[in-house]
């Protein structure tokens, strides 16, 4: 049956092909007019047949035309069209011009796809390879915050080459994943991090300076054709190609500094004795019996090993130590990097190879990584091209206590050294650490020495990763290719949390060691038939059909071993005391058929039709298979109205509807389980751990879009203006269930959410006086992000202004050896995802100094109790955030300042919360809260009066509901670039060298926030901000030389 | 030809990408660490491994682990928080809210539990074990219950009936789908002791004493049986019940009383010597230095050395349990009287913040840090469940026998008649309970299911206090519209 429909389209090919009288050869040679460059790969083609040529890698073509007056077409990526009448001529050299518009900028759309801007009527934006290029980060995640419209950037910690989190507009999905997909040169890549010993990255493998562009592919007509893949949007990485020619060599390298952002203002000894013994004092007046003023003193002073008799002038003679200074250190960066590309008409490469070192500012903590990535393309034939591509890296990070989501963060640096009783010295006179583990500690809560934690302590994560894929690009005839391909990619992680034996977590069992190690296949091939063809120059058809298969499999090993004969001894061989030994397995396994038409009217209206049909494993067996549609259509205005306008150059109208689906939902939700492990008396134990739910299946997002593109002032002001519309349906949830069944919830399809918001991009050029050119360039971003519904059939009482709540775990888009690993957030029917739900603080009573509360009624309580009185406060969901840069240029020096902003994002300063306890408990307190305390009746004051315990009698603990809340919105001047080009004037003489550029960058230079902790910029992973290494701020320097 | 070989290279390159097409066996992937819930319980070793995941849930800390032990002392008069970590400083101080948590698990086991027990009759095992699977199971669902309700409700014999709103829901049927879910309302303070008594008489029909698979103490014996079997009854009130079910348990054989010399190092042994239902903990079962029972209750690594630190030592005696052990303090000497069981306390180490005088109960003996076995019926309280059921019944002289069972083993001279009658020999008997499971999580209950106030600082507890109840997980309460709240929550 198909035989037949293609032997008509075969007919209908062939037709165009015939045969034309040949008399003639024209000749020439094709150059950039911007550099005088050869450029090979120009299509001449005779205006009106299917008849033409390639320029060679030099730069010349030759082309036989028939008599008559004939016009060539010159067309080429990155420049403007050109038409030529031949008339007598039997050379034409050419100089074609760099396309100024935006609109004509060639975008790659997935599988193989790439169209002229113009042509798009989904919604794509694009970081082009050069905006990001020598930024001093480890993957293009980071790189590209703030670049582009409607894409949220949020590095979860400052550990280098740590977890990132990327989210495209907005959160659609409440327990299943948030996360884009990325496909790096045809391959989608697992970004899920399985790293459980130091935070790590699956997106390091690729060093961002190895990027041509990156595309975000936002709305369903753009992603829909990764089908139940796309609901998050696609990040598409396209990296640099040999271009044929004389080999040409380009050698990077850049070093610099690494230095904290900031350090936190906390109590000197004196202080903190003062407010310690007040909290003693305070609570003696209520207890029995009641503390003298000298008692509390006394209290306080032997509660952290100091003698209780110490007298005014003994104690104003204490010294204070500086425990952050020991803790936040000045890191250095360094990378280097050298790239070859070269080759001939029948084959191109492109080398590459890398080195990056880099320290975090905090002490014991780093990065390195090395690359090496070779991509060749070969011509088999005029009709079958060989294309393959095969990136390797190796990258060991150093990690910090607490492990990578910042659980354990007791132990971690840049938590416990603001709270450390500043008393307590860091070293003894003989350099040695206070406070070893063998005499017992350091007085406090924090009864570790973190600087010997973290100086002795081996946290280290090894990552490999070969990234490799190859296809055949068939072309079977004029305007019809086959493309299968296949690819794999691989990563193990190798970590060890080997905790010392001379620290305190292990002294007691001589050392511990916890190890890791994990891996992860990813194979994925697919076969992709694409047409193209224009019809009486007007009807311009495309269609692409496909097929796919993926299949991801996770394994691992994992233990804890104790006991070692000495520190030296840190492999799990050395120990005699095997506590736990796991293994772990998890894998999907992805089917799929997709489709494309594309239609174009006279190159002004397009009109583009798209759907996929996924099977997946992960789903329930009633509901295997799924369909995900979108069409789409544009129309350039600028083509039928306004077309001798001086101010409007481009104008194209665009909408777009589809569905796209969201696969993210753990591994097996849709099977009743018995699970392992839950052994007793050393026998091995199973019980239920989840219910069957057959029905299961994606979650759907339905996205609809409407966007104007505009070119005006002569191409001097671009951009776009987009409003979409996200529905999010079927969402999982763990449905609750009465725990009086056994189980405390079902995974169900019930959740729905919505993401409404605006995107607005801009790009100017201000001034453009010959060598002198000002450009700005601005995006913004509105989200209204909602829960419209959660499960029914939860009764309000829990919360009686009828806000129907759910805590549901999130996955973190971070899997541990066994399974995905989830946080625990709020949902509030109306209100924006990760609600902040708890009572409100109202303030200290001026009379006696105790922190109050307002009930649900909103009368003035010490203590809350009931349900209601809990109320919605606030949601980490940031609802704006943008970029802003602004660059200069004069002749080769260039000046760019980039800065990015998140605004309405509310949370817990958890760190602060420990910060603000004013002597509670034996920990530090800053500054600003001790002096703000209330110490008489009458005073007026937000910090209440330091109460050993923290909770006055029959009084809610004074650290409760909103007293820590932040806002955590922020404005960063995340970059400065200075680079200069030395003129061609100079290394002229110097033959060999091509080009040389010496550059400077500062990363993170300034942040305006209300923010109170390090940084407002992170991801509570584990427990909000508790653990989490701040980002740091950068300085590099850098040379770069081409020969 | 041509065009032949252009339709054949169509046809080959079509005809590769529709044969590909999608066949529903490749999406069959089944997990590797888990099986079918629906044919889990289907072999002998499956009910076998599910019986184990039913002691596996007791274990965790919210349970056994440690609230069960830990939070009964400091919700009464035992345990004063010393705020080194900043636990049970609000169980301690009785604030709203702060109370045992044991809800959630126990249906949890509760479920496993009937679980096993629906699929028993079907089983292919041969009938002994099934017998000895069902004992269990029904004494770990007995067990389970009475925990639930010494938490949830009121003791029969002590009601508060302004504020008494029953017992809890009692689910009998396992729930493995959907379909089974039910929304239950608390069943009555008699229906549920009635429906625990039927689940221990059971279990004390199923179960045998020299069972070599499912050995005493660490699996339920038809002693353990007995012996919680007694203390249900002593805590409701049926002195006739408790009296004989005592009896039935110190002769059965599980658990060894120990003497006097003995006692110091039998809170040494890695499993106690008089336990009759001890729940055994391995290595990778460690609770850790935040919440195990060891770091709940002293700094200490060693008994002994205080030139180490372990854990946190959250919760330590109070200046009147010190004088009950006759332990008195003054700078860092502790002394103590006859008393053996003082020698379980000790002083702590600075390292947490300034040294306090600690329980060493619990305090690695399974040769680990954080490590301990937690006994849940010692032999020793048969004795005072039999005094004090003697002492009801009108049989005084019997009850001081048990009493000074107790007494002399302890070091303390034997009580005579005349020293010891009426309200005074119950204060005792009620004062021995209080020393001798110290730190085992009894003394709350104890007060609670005689309607005593709690007397303690900084201030006291009456027994009309609506925090004697603890209150059911709100999101229970949302979800359930049967289900209500406890008074004043």
């Amino acid at each position: 049956m198909y035989k037949g429909v293609f032997k008509c389209l075969c007919v209908c090919l062939l037709l165009w092909g015939h045969a034309w009288a040949q008399d003639r050869t024209i000749s020439g040679t094709v150059k950039s007019k911007e550099d005088g460059s050869a450029l090979p790969g120009v299509s001449v083609l005779i205006k009106g047949t299917s008849r033409g040529v390639n320029s060679n890698s030099d730069g010349t073509y030759q082309i036989s035309v028939p008599s008559g007056n004939v016009q060539l077409v010159f067309s080429f990526v990155g420049f403007e069209k050109q038409e030529v009448s031949v008339g007598n001529r039997s050379t034409i050299n050419l100089e074609m011009n760099p396309d100024a518009s935006q609109l004509n900028e060639i975008v790659v759309t997935g599988y193989g796809g790439a169209l002229n801007k113009r042509e798009i009527t989904g919604s794509i934006s694009k970081v082009k390879g050069q905006q990001i290029e020598n930024m001093p980060v480890q993957s293009f995640d980071r790189a590209i915050q703030g670049r582009a419209a409607g894409v949220q950037v949020q590095a979860a910690n400052g550990i280098p080459g740590g977890a990132v989190q990327v989210r495209i507009r907005g959160i659609g999905s409440i327990s299943g994943g948030n996360d884009p997909l990325y496909v790096v040169d045809g391959v989608q890549i697992n970004s899920r991090g399985t790293s459980t010993i130091t935070s790590s990255n699956p997106l390091n493998f690729l060093n961002p300076n190895d990027i041509e562009s990156i595309e975000i592919l936002k709305d369903a007509a753009a992603a829909s054709i990764y089908g139940s893949q796309a609901a998050n949007g696609v990040v598409i990485v396209t990296t640099k190609k040999g271009k044929a020619g004389k080999t040409q060599f380009d050698l990077n390298y850049f070093t610099g500094v690494v230095e904290p952002l900031q350090k936190l203002n906390v109590l000197n000894t004196q202080q903190w004795i003062q407010m310690r013994s007040e909290a003693f004092f305070n609570q003696g007046v209520v207890s029995n019996p009641a503390y003298t003023r000298q008692q509390a003193l006394t209290a306080a002073l032997t509660g952290v090993r100091l003698a209780g008799d110490l007298s005014e002038s003994q104690i104003a003679a204490l010294p204070t130590y500086d425990w952050q200074n020991e803790a936040f250190k000045n890191g250095i960066i360094q990378n280097a990097e050298l790239s070859a590309s070269g080759g001939t008409d029948k084959t191109t490469f492109y080398w590459s190879g890398g080195y990056l070192q880099q320290s975090a500012n905090v002490i014991n903590i780093d990065f390195l990584r090395g690359t090496t990535s070779l991509g060749v393309t070969h011509k088999l034939s005029n009709k079958v091209t060989f294309d393959s591509k095969i990136s390797l890296s190796t990258q060991k990070g150093r990690g910090q206590f607490g492990g990578p989501l910042g659980g354990s963060f007791l132990g971690a640096a840049a938590f416990s050294t603001p709270l450390i009783i500043p008393s307590v010295p860091i070293r003894k006179d003989d350099g040695s650490y206070f406070g070893t583990a063998a005499e017992g500690g350091i007085p406090g809560v924090l009864n570790q020495n973190v600087i010997m934690v973290s100086e002795l302590n081996k946290i280290q994560g090894i990552q490999n990763q070969a990234v490799g894929t190859m296809s055949l690009n068939w072309k079977i005839a004029e305007g019809l290719t086959f493309r299968p391909s296949a690819s794999i990619d691989y990563r193990t992680i190798k970590g060890d949390n080997y905790t010392d034996p001379r620290t305190p977590d292990a002294f007691n069992v001589a050392g511990r060691l916890g190890f890791q190690y994990n891996q992860n296949v990813n194979f994925l091939t697919n076969a992709v038939l694409n047409y193209n063809k224009t019809f009486q120059e007007k009807h311009g058809v495309s269609a692409l059909a496909g097929y796919e298969y993926r299949s991801d499999v996770n394994e691992g090993y994992f233990g804890t071993v104790e006991g070692f004969p000495s520190p030296d001894f840190k492999y799990a061989s050395s120990g005699t005391n095997y506590i736990t030994t796991g293994g772990g397995w998890n894998g999907f396994r992805r089917e799929s058929v997709f489709g494309q038409l594309k239609y174009d009217f006279k190159n002004k209206y397009f009109f583009s039709a798209t759907a996929r049909y996924d099977g997946s494993s992960r789903f329930g067996a009633n509901n295997r298979f799924g369909l995900f549609p979108a069409v789409s259509g544009g129309w350039l205005i600028t083509e039928d109205f306004l077309k001798n306008s001086k101010v409007v150059n481009q104008l194209k109208l665009r909408a777009s509807y589809g569905v796209t689906g969201n696969d993210q939902i753990g591994f097996f939700p849709a099977l009743g389980l018995a699970g392992g492990g839950f052994n007793y008396n050393n026998v091995s134990g199973v019980a239920p751990t989840q219910m069957s739910n057959p029905n299961l299946k994606w979650e759907r997002n339905i996205t609809g879009e409407i966007g104007l593109e505009y070119s005006l002032f002569n191409n001097r002001v671009t951009g776009q203006v987009n409003y979409f519309d996200r529905q999010s349906r079927d969402l999982l949830l763990n449905r609750p269930l009465p725990i009086t069944s056994g189980f405390s919830s079902i995974v169900d399809n019930v959740g729905q959410l919505q993401n409404r918001g605006y995107e607005f991009e801009i790009t100017t050029i201000n001034v453009k006086k010959g060598k002198f050119k000002w450009e700005t360039n601005f995006n913004f971003t509105y989200i209204n992000n909602r829960v419209t519904k959660l499960v029914d059939g939860i009764l309000p009482q829990q919360n009686r202004d009828s806000l129907i709540l759910l805590s549901a775990p999130v996955f973190t888009g971070l899997g541990n050896n066994t399974g995905d690993i989830t946080l625990g957030r709020n949902f509030i029917v109306g209100k924006p995802v990760y609600a902040l739900y708890t009572v409100r603080y109202a303030g200290v009573n001026p009379a006696t100094g105790r922190p109050m509360f307002y009930d649900e009624n909103d009368n003035l309580v010490y203590n809350f109790r009931s349900p209601g009185d809990l109320k919605y406060v606030g949601s980490e969901f940031a609802p704006i955030y943008g970029g802003f840069t602004n660059t200069f240029s004069y002749g080769g020096l260039e000046v760019s300042a980039f800065f990015q902003y998140e605004i309405g994002r509310m949370a817990f300063n958890n760190q602060g919360s420990f910060l603000s306890e004013n002597g509670n408990r034996l920990f530090n307190t800053l500054t600003d809260v001790y002096e703000r305390r209330w110490q008489n009746p009458g005073d007026i004051t937000d910090v209440p009066r330091p109460y050993n315990g923290g909770a006055e009698l029959r009084g809610a603990g004074n650290m409760s509901g909103t007293r820590t809340l932040e806002n955590a919105s922020y404005l960063r001047l995340k970059q400065v670039n200075v680079s200069y080009d030395l003129p061609q004037s100079i290394l002229r003489p110097v033959k060999f060298i091509r080009r040389a550029q010496i550059y400077m960058q500062a990363l993170n230079l300034l942040t305006w926030t209300a923010w109170t902790g390090y940084d407002p910029e992170f991801v509570g992973l584990g427990s909000g901000n508790n653990g989490v290494i701040p980002q740091s701020r950068n300085y590099t320097f850098g040379v770069r030389v081409g020969f | 030809m041509k065009k032949y070989i252009s339709t054949t290279k169509i046809s080959i390159a079509l005809s590769a990408l529709l044969t590909l097409g999608a066949c529903e066996q490749n999406l069959e992937v089944k997990p590797r660490l888990a099986v079918d819930l629906a044919s889990a319980y289907n072999s002998p070793e499956a009910l076998n491994a599910a019986l184990n995941g039913v002691y596996d849930v007791l274990q965790g800390s919210d349970i056994y682990g440690r609230d069960l032990l830990a939070v009964p002392e400091a919700l009464a008069d035992n345990g004063r928080a010393t705020n080194k970590s900043g636990r049970l400083l609000p169980e301690s101080q009785n604030q709203p809210g702060s109370h045992l948590a044991n809800w959630g698990s126990s249906y949890v086991a509760i479920n496993r539990a009937n679980l096993i027990l629906r699929a028993l009759p079907t089983s292919t095992a041969p009938q002994a074990t099934k017998d000895a699977i069902e004992g269990q199971c029904l004494f770990l669902r007995g067990l389970v219950y009475f925990d639930l309700m010494k938490v949830y409700a009121y003791f029969p014999r002590a009601v508060v009936a302004s504020q008494n709103i029953g017992g809890v829901p009692l689910l009998l049927d396992g729930v493995d789908d959907l379909t089974k879910v039910t929304f239950p309302a608390r069943a009555t303070i008699d229906e549920c002791y009635a429906q625990i008594a039927k689940d221990l008489d059971g279990a004390i029909a199923k179960l045998t004493n020299n069972n070599t698979t499912y050995r005493a103490p660490f699996f339920a014996s038809k002693g353990a049986a007995q012996a919680l079997a007694a203390r249900v009854a002593l805590y409701t009130g049926r002195w006739a019940d408790a009296l004989r079910l005592a009896n039935d348990a110190i002769a059965s054989g599980v658990g060894r009383f120990q003497t006097n010399a003995q006692y110091l190092a039998a809170w040494r042994a890695a499993s106690h010597p008089e336990s009759m239902f001890e729940l055994s903990y391995q290595t990778n079962e460690n609770i850790g230095v935040n919440v195990s029972l060891q770091t709940s209750f002293t700094t200490l690594r060693d008994p002994g050395n205080r030139a180490v630190t372990a854990g946190f030592g959250d919760l330590v005696p109070t200046a009147t349990l010190l004088t009950d052990l006759g332990i008195t303090r003054t700078g860092d000497v502790v002394t103590r009287g006859a008393d053996v069981r003082a020698l379980l306390y000790e002083l702590g180490t600075t390292g947490r913040g300034p040294a306090e005088v600690e329980c060493t109960k619990f305090i690695g003996r399974s040769a680990t840090v954080n490590l301990d076995n937690v006994p849940v019926i010692r032999i020793s309280e048969m004795y005072l469940i039999r005094a004090e059921a003697n002492y009801e019944l009108g049989n005084a002289a019997a009850a001081l026998t048990d009493l000074n069972a107790i007494r002399t083993r302890a070091g303390l001279t034997a009580a005579t008649a005349t020293e010891l009658s009426g309200a005074a020999l119950l204060n005792e008997i009620m004062r021995q309970r209080r020393i001798e499971f110290a730190f085992e999580g009894h003394r709350f209950f104890d007060l609670k299911r005689r309607g005593l106030d709690i007397t303690k600082s900084p201030r006291n507890i009456a027994f009309t206090d609506f925090l004697l109840l603890a209150r059911i997980p709100t999101g229970e309460i949302s979800l359930n519209p049967s289900l209500k709240q406890n008074f004043g929550y």
